[in-house]
């Protein structure tokens, strides 16, 4: 997943029902502050991730506001809740998988007893 | 002295937003106008957004639509084709030009800049009617742009033959591998 990829699966992973366009361009603002991110990388990574299957959307009923146009709403798919959403994320899981592997060779660990050839 | 009367909601610019609408794809282009009007302060700011919105969505359309291994395949059909058709129709001394090949090509890059704008503004069950036609529009509008007599113009016969070869083979390599698309509501 590309950087603007990841900072938009974690701003609709934080909007929840209300990720569209809009707030998603703001979430995403927020999150790369003080880097700016214009609207039109937005809809580009979005039509990607949307390819990729990892995020689903949905046209809503129209309303009064914008003119009469419906917004698009659009929701992580359980392929992306599963992806890292940041370089943080990375290094917590790489962190964590190397804590684990330090544990299995800890020197309190019962060493296994050698196999004597017969 | 009589209240004054309310101003009427302010908006972006119809004509603005009537052009946009015309170079959206239709696909995100409900979506994408509501948000740009959604966003609206002033005029400035609404064709600013504008401008460095439209290009990315329609790239993004463009990527999403077009299966580059088909498009190659295209190219390679709508060439051989027009090398054909030249190659039949006026001899081997047209092949011999020094630009023989250079002229061929210009008309199947026509056509694939049709192929791949037809494919980001359509939906996936009318590609199949409106491609052809497509290609031949675009065909014929530069077999117009550059004559019989320029130097880059394809001799009349090379033209029919090479459009006609072309589409049928575009058409039947669609129907053999037509581009799915995902998206839940098609364009238009």
């Amino acid at each position: 997943m590309r950087p603007t990829e990841q900072v938009l699966t974690a701003a609709i992973s934080r909007l929840r029902e209300h990720a569209y366009g809009v707030t998603i361009h703001a979430k995403a603002e927020e999150l790369v502050d003080p880097r700016p991110l214009s609207f039109g990388s937005v809809y580009y990574a979005l039509e990607r991730l949307e390819e990729q299957g990892l995020i689903s959307s949905r046209l809503a009923d129209p309303g009064l506001e914008r003119g009469g146009r419906r917004k698009r709403y659009y929701r992580l798919e359980a392929l992306a809740e599963r992806a890292p959403v940041s370089v943080h994320d990375l290094l917590h899981e790489a962190t964590e998988e190397l804590r684990k592997e330090a544990g299995r060779w800890s020197p309190n660990r019962p060493k296994p007893h050698p196999v004597r050839p017969k | 002295m009589e209240p004054e009367p309310p101003k009427a909601a302010s908006g972006p610019p119809k004509v603005v937003e009537f052009l946009l609408g015309v170079l959206l794809p239709p696909a995100s282009r409900e979506s994408v106008l509501g948000d740009l009007h959604e966003c609206y302060t002033s005029p400035a700011q609404y064709l600013r957004d504008a401008i460095s919105t439209v290009p990315w969505v329609i790239a993004s359309r463009i990527v999403r639509t077009t299966d580059p291994r088909l498009l190659l395949l295209e190219a390679f059909a709508l060439y051989l084709a027009f090398v054909t058709s030249a190659r039949f129709a006026n001899g081997p001394k047209f092949l011999e030009l020094w630009n023989a090949y250079i002229r061929l090509a210009i008309p199947v890059l026509a056509a694939l800049f049709a192929i791949v704008v037809v494919d980001a503004y359509t939906s996936a069950e009318k590609r199949l009617f409106y491609v052809p036609a497509a290609i031949f529009g675009a065909l014929w509008l530069q077999f117009v742009s550059t004559g019989t007599s320029s130097d880059w113009g394809l001799p009349s016969q090379s033209r029919l033959y090479g459009s006609v070869l072309g589409v049928l083979l575009v058409a039947a390599l669609r129907a053999l591998f037509l581009p799915g698309d995902h998206r839940t509501t098609g364009a238009g």
